[in-house]
């Protein structure tokens, strides 16, 4: 069996809409979105006056001017994984000082592009015979889950098992507490009884069990960060980095030596592992380029996973 | 409305960020900056390129370093483009790769970051022991240590040095050897401003004085040997500042072995930031360069007031002829330091200076094992290539850097021809760079979906985008360069073996990719699927 696996695709339409047609592409069996599917923020774009709107995208402010020039900046928004919203000076000034109120409408613009996402996958997905698991990651807040859960061909993994032709796969997205405090993090005694109750429900042997979750296993290369100050800067310019990954996850490999471990979580430590007969991957992220970077696994039912490959599509 | 007295007046906010993971406030250009220099480094790489002026005697060394490091500038844009469209990309191997395909991205980043940095180890050795372990060793009056850092052995044992202190700080892991750098960068500006302040201090008659007396007490020299030096390497040199162009840009090629290191500082790119963590890039890496290009400048021009122009250029002269009456590199750190005849001062100045040495010679595998992890993620190397210990220690990476360094060392050290062919470290590194300005050029019609994703993407000059224009210059000097050092035996490295050389290291590497495709294709996995895109409709 192959499956292709990705994760944090935060956003990015050019990487889930990648990510639809993976399975084509790689030839693959099944799908999976290993988490962190939503993106980090709004964009707003200002009218001025008549046709002319102005916005910022990466700190580069634009002016624009027609219906064709909004939709094209709208565009490069949604693909670079942030949510653009018409707005005016005044309301823009209102948000700012109303937190509630953009938060309301992130959540509002967040779900409703998920909504899209699910009709998009859909559509893409009937008729394909491929099948796609998607499990929300940290940073997704819970509200995602149901949205996914009413979708027809995308498959909600989050804390249970699902059978992958002769294979199960135990997945959940919590992970460790992160300095940003996201909406599903808890300290690692609830982490491992989490994963624990997942776990718990496996009857595959190790050889046949696949662990899916999004935080990658401390001290594995898979999780090494860039290391911040107390005032969140990056320090020594981002080359300081530490393992921030989870002792849960780890825990839970070690214990059971599944054969497969998909994380996610940290962008930057792309990569694979061994621990014992467990191979580990981190496809790592590049959303913001519209890049999708995964992994493309071959399961042959053996104790050691042989062949894989990291892409970058 | 008017903001109330006393309250911050409202700026339009161009984003709302959620709470999520990874969005960081910032990063030091301060920080970014040291790597940077460090890379470029004055003391170990400048003055040893420098001492290879005379060999171009009408160009002026000064005008070649201000009009090179200046022209490089494009090099740090290019760089910081790259970084800026395709962050935590991995560098050269992975910007090439995802541009120009697999095979050439594998190929030139295997020699140019990998195979050739095994050359490199003895080159750093040589530079310990010119500018470290025989000053030191003179300057405690241990005459067998100078003789034996001068010889084939002292060589050897010397790589291995570097070779294991290379291991040991890559070992300690990035966050460790930042820190190291650090400590080592600012230990070294103090050594180059106390070399600052003796050198304008002093005037030529005090240096002539004090050269003859301390190298005498120190290399056992007899007689006036500041003119016996000037007479051994006499030429008939150009001024310190005379502007013949021709002339400056054969220089060049020399001085890419101190100023083409920019880019192996800066490698951060913000999430949600955009524009200003680019400009934070090129700040990093073309203000280490300029800095140190301005740091250049100064040295050379105390150089000439102090030592006097032509005396320099015979120093060096007469080293590479080997008819010097010091027997000895004419290090300027250990010339600086008769100035005390102390031989405790002496020590400490020469021991500051040396931290140049020590915070840079880590580079040496660094990069390096970045690489080997890269194509390992890939599949065209091994899984076991990228093996950690329980530490967190690439030690198979390691050893692919290691273990062939060692017998490359004993050659380097025993055998001259081998030696002369190192030259070629620095144009293996130019033709990988060459690389990634290629790619960087035509970045924004072959792939336009990264780059219109960029926030380089803004930026056009006469309608060109940046990034196209100063990749295009950049790798105008490099052909240049490059050109040169195969035309013109000056640079030594046009040998015919030397080309072979080049040639079986750039056969290993296609060897290699070769073999790994073919062999993953039978595992039914086409290497082709790492680097083909997905399309998105």
């Amino acid at each position: 069996m192959r499956i292709f696996f990705a994760t944090d695709v935060h956003g990015s339409e050019t990487c889930w809409r990648k990510f639809l047609n993976s399975g084509q592409h790689y030839d693959a069996d099944a799908i999976i979105l290993g988490g962190d599917m939503t993106g980090k923020a709004l964009v707003p774009v200002i009218h001025d006056r008549d046709d002319a709107w102005h916005a910022t995208l990466l700190e580069n402010r634009e002016s624009l001017v027609g219906e064709e020039a909004v939709a094209a900046f709208e565009d490069a928004v949604i693909r670079r994984g942030y949510y653009p919203f018409r707005t005016t000076p005044e309301e823009v000034r209102e948000l700012h000082e109303n937190e509630a109120k953009w938060h309301a409408l992130f959540s509002e613009h967040m779900l409703g592009t998920v909504e899209r996402w699910m009709e998009i996958a859909d559509e893409k997905l009937a008729g394909t015979g491929i099948a796609c698991y998607v499990c929300p990651g940290n940073d997704d807040q819970l509200e995602v889950d149901d949205v996914i859960s009413k979708a027809k061909h995308v498959n909600l993994a989050e804390g249970r098992i699902v059978e992958l032709d002769g294979y199960q796969m135990a997945s959940s997205g919590w992970s460790n507490p992160t300095p940003w405090e996201t909406y599903r993090e808890e300290d690692e005694p609830q982490l491992a009884e989490r994963i624990g109750a997942v776990v718990g429900q496996i009857t595959a042997p190790p050889e046949r069990t696949i662990f899916s979750l999004h935080c990658p296993p401390y001290a594995s290369n898979l999780d090494d960060a860039p290391q911040l100050t107390a005032e969140m800067d990056l320090k020594e310019a981002g080359r300081a980095t530490v393992p921030v990954g989870s002792k849960a996850v780890r825990e839970a490999i070690e214990a059971f030596q599944p054969a497969l471990g998909l994380h996610g979580h940290i962008h930057e430590a792309r990569g694979s592992a061994r621990i014992g007969n467990t191979l580990c991957i981190n496809p790592g992220s590049s959303y913001e380029q519209g890049m999708l970077l995964g992994a493309v696994v071959e399961l042959d039912g053996k104790k050691k996973v042989k062949r894989f490959m990291l892409t970058s599509g | 409305m008017a903001p109330a007295a006393g309250a911050a007046p409202y700026e339009e906010r161009a984003l709302f960020v959620r709470k999520a993971t990874g969005l960081v406030r910032g990063w030091s250009v301060r920080d970014a900056f040291i790597y940077s220099a460090i890379s470029i480094n004055f003391v170990t790489l400048g003055l040893y390129a420098f001492s290879f002026a005379n060999f171009i005697p009408k160009g002026s060394l000064f005008w070649a370093a201000v009009l090179s490091g200046a022209y490089l500038v494009f090099q740090a844009i290019t760089y910081a483009s790259l970084i800026a469209a395709m962050p935590r990309a991995g560098g050269d191997y992975v910007w090439i790769s995802r541009t120009l395909g697999g095979g050439i991205g594998f190929v030139l980043a295997a020699c140019g970051w990998w195979f050739i940095l095994w050359h490199w180890v003895p080159i750093y050795a040589n530079i310990l022991n010119i500018m470290v372990l025989g000053p030191l060793s003179a300057i405690v009056g241990w005459d067998h240590g100078v003789h034996f850092w001068g010889r084939s052995a002292g060589l050897f044992t010397s790589s291995m040095i570097v070779a294991v202190m290379a291991s040991v700080l890559v070992g300690l892991g990035i966050r460790a050897y930042a820190r190291f750098q650090k400590w080592c960068f600012y230990g070294g500006v103090i050594g180059l401003l106390v070399m600052a302040i003796l050198l304008l201090a002093h005037s030529k008659g005090g240096f002539i004085s004090a050269f003859n007396a301390q190298s005498h007490d120190v290399y056992h020299t007899t007689g006036d040997a500041y003119a016996a030096t000037a007479k051994a390497g006499a030429g008939s040199y150009a001024s310190f500042a005379s502007f013949h162009f021709g002339e400056i840009i054969l220089l060049i090629p020399f001085l890419f072995f101190f100023n083409l290191w920019s880019n192996w500082g800066a490698t951060l790119y913000g999430e949600v930031r955009g524009a200003s963590d680019f400009r934070k890039n090129i700040y990093a890496m073309g203000g280490a360069l300029l800095a140190t290009t301005a740091v250049a400048a100064i040295f050379l021009g105390l150089f000439a007031k102090t030592f006097g122009w032509n005396w320099y250029q015979a120093s060096n002269a007469a080293y590479w002829a080997g008819t010097g009456p010091l027997g000895v590199f004419p290090y300027p750190g250990t010339l600086v330091s008769f100035f005390t005849g102390s031989s405790a001062l002496q020590f400490i100045i020469v021991g500051l200076l040396s931290l140049w040495f020590f915070g840079w010679v880590g580079t040496v595998f660094l990069s390096s094992t970045r690489v080997v992890f890269a194509t390992a993620f890939d599949r065209v190397l091994p899984e076991i290539a990228a093996k950690v210990s329980s530490r967190g220690v690439p030690y198979v990476a390691l050893s692919l850097m290691l273990i062939p360094s060692i017998p490359i060392s004993y050659f380097y050290a025993y055998n001259t021809k081998f030696n002369s062919w190192t030259f070629d470290a620095t144009l293996v590194i130019a033709i990988t760079f060459l690389g990634s300005a290629i790619s960087a050029a035509i970045l924004p019609w072959r792939r336009p979906d990264i780059y219109n994703a960029s926030p380089i993407a803004k930026y056009r000059v006469a309608g060109v985008p940046l990034i196209t224009a100063a990749a295009t210059l950049f790798t105008a000097i490099l052909v240049y360069a490059i050109v040169k050092w195969f035309q013109d035996s000056i640079y030594g490295v046009n040998f015919r073996n030397s080309e072979y050389y080049m040639a079986v290291l750039y056969g290993v590497a296609i060897a290699i990719y070769v073999g790994s495709r073919i062999y993953r294709r039978t595992q039914g996995m086409d290497l082709k699927m790492v680097y083909g895109e997905i399309p998105s409709e």
